[in-house]
């Protein structure tokens, strides 16, 4: 309940003004514009429990950052509920703020004049954090993020890595149980990125944080997140481990073997496995698209079954098998 | 030839892009109109209650600001995306230009059709009208073909001036302050006969920040009162040169800067 | 609590002042030309008549550098800490507004005290020395001081909500150019900055006589050159305190459609 999300049956359409193609065309729109509705988000329902981080995942329009922006209670939904910590967010927009901090991808809260400490200090201020806390939290984040190289810094002059990390930062400095990232680490180099993952985990484990992320780094997903949630053009797909999703779209796993006798190896491979390639003693395995079992299962079959002196496993990285999730789950999502 | 095409594409695609906002490109005749009715409010209202000012005719005091003002819209039409470059550099849109095989420059000026120019030119053709007809001239060949002159020669000086500013926040950033503020200055002083000033301010209004050659010369040597503006005659009749020549060297100032140019946060 | 947070917000816009010298000497000498520039021209129109529109000499160059003190106290770069409406909108920053424990209307009227309290240094600091100077003449009396300050105070405030109107605009059109120019223009003209609204035709006036703007600078001015008698102030006075009550309940409406219209559209 502290930091718990309820999403149930969330829903959220959009109405918008066609623009006909041409310079007649816009001039007709001038005085007759014509409007079209859109369903951003079709009846989405889930669950985060305390202290769990979740991956939103889904391709480009797929209804992701208007969830997040339901959630926080930026957006009002067109029908279904929400609960984040116990409180309708877009009901009781002051309260859940007290509850939630935010990121929105390269969008920063801070004072753009200003040195970040004093972004940092107002934001104490308006959330009311009194100052020992403050401080201490500062030294926290600042372990991991680094921030007292250039919290001194006017935030005009920050790159964006290290104005990412301030943002973060700023976001969880009055201790929200909650919190929503939409794509925080965009842009960013490795280093940064590695530095993020490492903070965030950080805030999961140790300050049983509850954390909703959006990205397009599957590296980051692996990372991080245990369970994810795919939706696509507003729509939710698949509600599971990363495991799962691997079985269900990442078909692409391989087994390369070595037989200790190349001739032995008329023994049909065991269920859901099909022998894919043969070159003397060199075979190689996939699955056969009936119930695949996972490349570890695999490997313990083949080993068990065949007489191996070596053996190697291609598995499908995350990415493929996102490609595959996306693809799969509807027609293409709109170009980037 | 290929550049005037490439140039009334993208306007025209520019003009459709504001008509994309319907209440925004009605809004913004009516405040090119509305704007410059508020100087000819100004100037006419000073003109009533302090007549002779100057020393000049009431009638020919109005050919001051229909002449500022003329220029003025001809440079807003023309020339006066310049504004934005301060804004352009902080978000990273000059740098994209910079990549582009068109010349920085012109790809400022294409970056929006200015829709207000359209209220802004049709007030001031109005006043010039209005100017003209009250005047007691005699407007032969020569005094048409130098007021023309000295428009474009306004524009240009005015585009000189935006150009120097720009080229400072291609710099510093925060110069567009005083892109404001230049705009503020001759919309305000440029519309009077200079010689109602203090010689000292009149002289920093000439040589400091030249907007006497706007309006001001050009009307006292069409209007015969050229010989007491506090400069030499041949300096006064020369406007629409010192326009000219402004302009080239703003231009040369641009160029030098843009090759100058380090980027803003790295 | 509530104390602090004021306070930090009100003091983003002076600290971010400080923080850039550059930006306090181009306000020091845009000021000082400025008044200069304007004393000059005023001096200039009155040295082949007498008193005008019921205006001296005297009184004309007080006016005119008072209006030009005056308008320092909201004449900022709007835009360069990208805290406006305008830049919150465009950037899509404006959800952290509304994302925070501090309603953004007051957050917006906390930042703009900041602003003003801090113009109000400058613009005292600009009348001290034109009053050692001799270009601006001290008020008559005590009583026209107080009426003044009273006045200016209620200007102020109208100001402010003529301001927060053209920033609320923003939250319905995306780009508030026109609207912007059409205001700013509205408020330059009609509020008496160029010229005192005593020198233009009667129609004029009475058109003005129905609007906000004039009530900003040309009743406090008038007030304080004595172009206004007092005893006319205490009707004055009362129009003033009149638009601040209108223009507070209109605000305060469009600000709750303005949360409505980003929880509709979502920032």
């Amino acid at each position: 309940m502290i930091g718990s999300i309820e999403v149930r049956g969330l829903s959220r359409t959009f109405h918008t003004t066609v623009r006909r193609p041409g310079f007649a065309g816009a001039l007709r729109s001038l005085v007759n514009p014509e409007r079209s509705v859109k369903h951003a988000v079709s009846d989405i329902s889930f669950d985060v429990a305390s202290g769990e981080l979740l991956a939103l995942l889904g391709p480009n329009g797929a209804g992701k950052s208007t969830t997040i922006k339901m959630l926080t209670g930026i957006l009002t939904p067109t029908s279904g509920e929400a609960r984040v910590a116990g409180v309708v967010p877009y009901q009781d927009r002051e309260r859940n703020a007290r509850n939630i901090g935010a990121v929105f991808g390269q969008r920063t809260q801070l004072w753009w004049d200003l040195p970040v400490r004093e972004s940092f200090a107002i934001l104490r201020d308006i959330y009311e954090v009194p100052k020992a806390e403050h401080a201490a939290r500062l030294r926290e984040f600042d372990e991991i993020l680094e921030l007292s190289a250039f919290w001194d810094t006017r935030v005009r002059h920050l790159s964006l890595g290290q104005r990412v990390r301030c943002d973060l930062a700023a976001a969880l400095l009055h201790d929200p149980p909650v919190v929503f990232l939409d794509e925080p680490t965009i842009g960013m180099d490795v280093v940064v990125k590695e530095q993020v993952r490492e903070f965030l985990r950080h805030q999961v484990e140790q300050r049983g944080r509850t954390v909703l992320l959006t990205t397009h780094d599957m590296t980051e997903v692996e990372r991080l997140a245990e369970r994810v949630v795919l939706i696509n053009h507003g729509r939710l797909v698949l509600d599971g481990t990363l495991d799962e999703i691997r079985r269900k779209y990442g078909s692409t796993w391989q087994v390369r073997a070595t037989l200790a006798d190349a001739h032995t190896a008329v023994v049909p491979p065991p269920p859901g496995i099909a022998l894919l390639r043969q070159d003397g003693p060199q075979v190689v395995f996939g699955p056969d698209g009936s119930g695949a079992p996972t490349v570890h299962q695999a490997l313990k079959a083949v080993i068990e079954r065949y007489e191996v002196t070596g053996v190697a496993i291609d598995e499908a990285d995350l990415e493929d098998v996102m490609r595959a999730a996306y693809v799969h789950a509807g027609p293409a999502a709109e170009g980037v | 030839m290929n550049a005037v095409r490439i140039a009334w594409r993208i306007t025209r695609l520019n003009i459709r892009a504001q008509m994309e906002y319907r209440v925004e490109f009605l809004l913004n005749i009516a405040i090119g109109a509305i704007w410059q009715v508020s100087v000819i409010v100004f100037a006419t209202v000073l003109l009533a209650r302090f007549t002779g000012m100057g020393g000049w005719d009431s009638s020919d005091v109005l050919l001051i600001p229909a002449t500022r003002m003329l220029a003025h819209g001809l440079f807003v039409l023309f020339l006066g995306r310049l504004h934005g470059v301060g804004r352009f550099i902080q978000e990273g849109i000059i740098d994209i230009y910079l990549v582009r095989p068109l010349p920085v420059h012109r790809q400022v000026q294409l970056q929006y059709f200015p829709t207000n120019a359209i209220g802004d030119l049709t007030v001031a053709a109005g006043l010039m009208a209005g100017a003209l007809s009250r005047s007691q001239l005699d407007w032969n060949a020569g005094r048409i073909t130098y007021l023309l002159a000295c428009l474009l020669g306004g524009m240009l000086l005015e585009a000189a001036l935006f150009t120097t500013v720009a080229c400072a926040s291609l710099r510093f950033p925060a110069a567009d302050y005083w892109g404001r503020w230049l705009e503020e200055l001759l919309g305000t002083f440029g519309s009077y006969p200079l010689n109602v000033l203090p010689k000292a301010v009149g002289g920093l209004l000439t040589f400091g920040l030249p907007l006497a050659f706007v309006a001001y010369f050009p009307a006292a040597v069409l209007t015969g009162h050229g010989h007491d503006t506090g400069v030499p005659y041949w300096l006064a009749a020369a406007s629409p040169l010192v326009g000219l020549l402004a302009y080239a060297a703003a231009r040369l100032l641009w160029r030098w800067s843009l090759d100058h140019y380090t980027g803003v946060n790295g | 609590m509530a104390v602090l947070h004021a306070w930090r917000a009100a003091r983003v816009t002076p600290l971010g002042e400080l923080h850039a010298p550059p930006r306090m000497t181009a306000v020091l000498i845009r000021l000082t030309v400025q008044v200069v520039l304007v004393a000059s021209l005023w001096s200039g129109l009155y040295a082949h008549s007498g008193p005008t529109a019921g205006l001296s000499r005297e009184q004309a160059i007080t006016y005119a550098v008072l209006a030009v003190l005056a308008s320092r106290l909201r004449e900022l770069d709007q835009y360069a800490g990208r805290d406006s409406v305008l830049q919150h909108m465009h950037f899509g920053t404006i959800v952290y507004w509304y994302l925070r424990p501090l309603p953004p209307a007051r957050y917006h009227a906390l930042r703009a005290l900041g602003e003003q309290v801090y113009g109000a240094a400058w613009a005292l600091a600009g009348y001290a020395v034109c009053l050692a100077v001799g270009v601006v003449e001290p008020p008559k009396s005590a009583a026209v001081a107080g009426v003044f300050l009273v006045s200016l105070l209620l200007g102020q405030l109208i100001l402010y909500f003529i301001m927060l109107l053209i920033d609320q605009w923003c939250f319905w059109m995306l780009r508030n150019n026109s609207a912007v120019l059409i205001l700013i223009f509205a408020q330059n003209l009609l509020s008496g900055v160029y010229a005192p609204l005593w020198f233009f035709p009667d129609w004029f006036r009475t058109m003005s006589g129905f609007l906000p703007f004039q009530a900003t600078l040309s009743v406090p001015l008038s007030l304080y050159i004595g172009r206004i008698r007092l005893a006319d102030a205490g009707g004055q006075l009362a129009i003033q305190a009149g638009w601040v009550v209108v223009l507070f309940l209109v605000t305060r409406f469009l600000w709750r459609r303005a949360a409505r219209r980003v929880v509709s559209q979502g920032g």
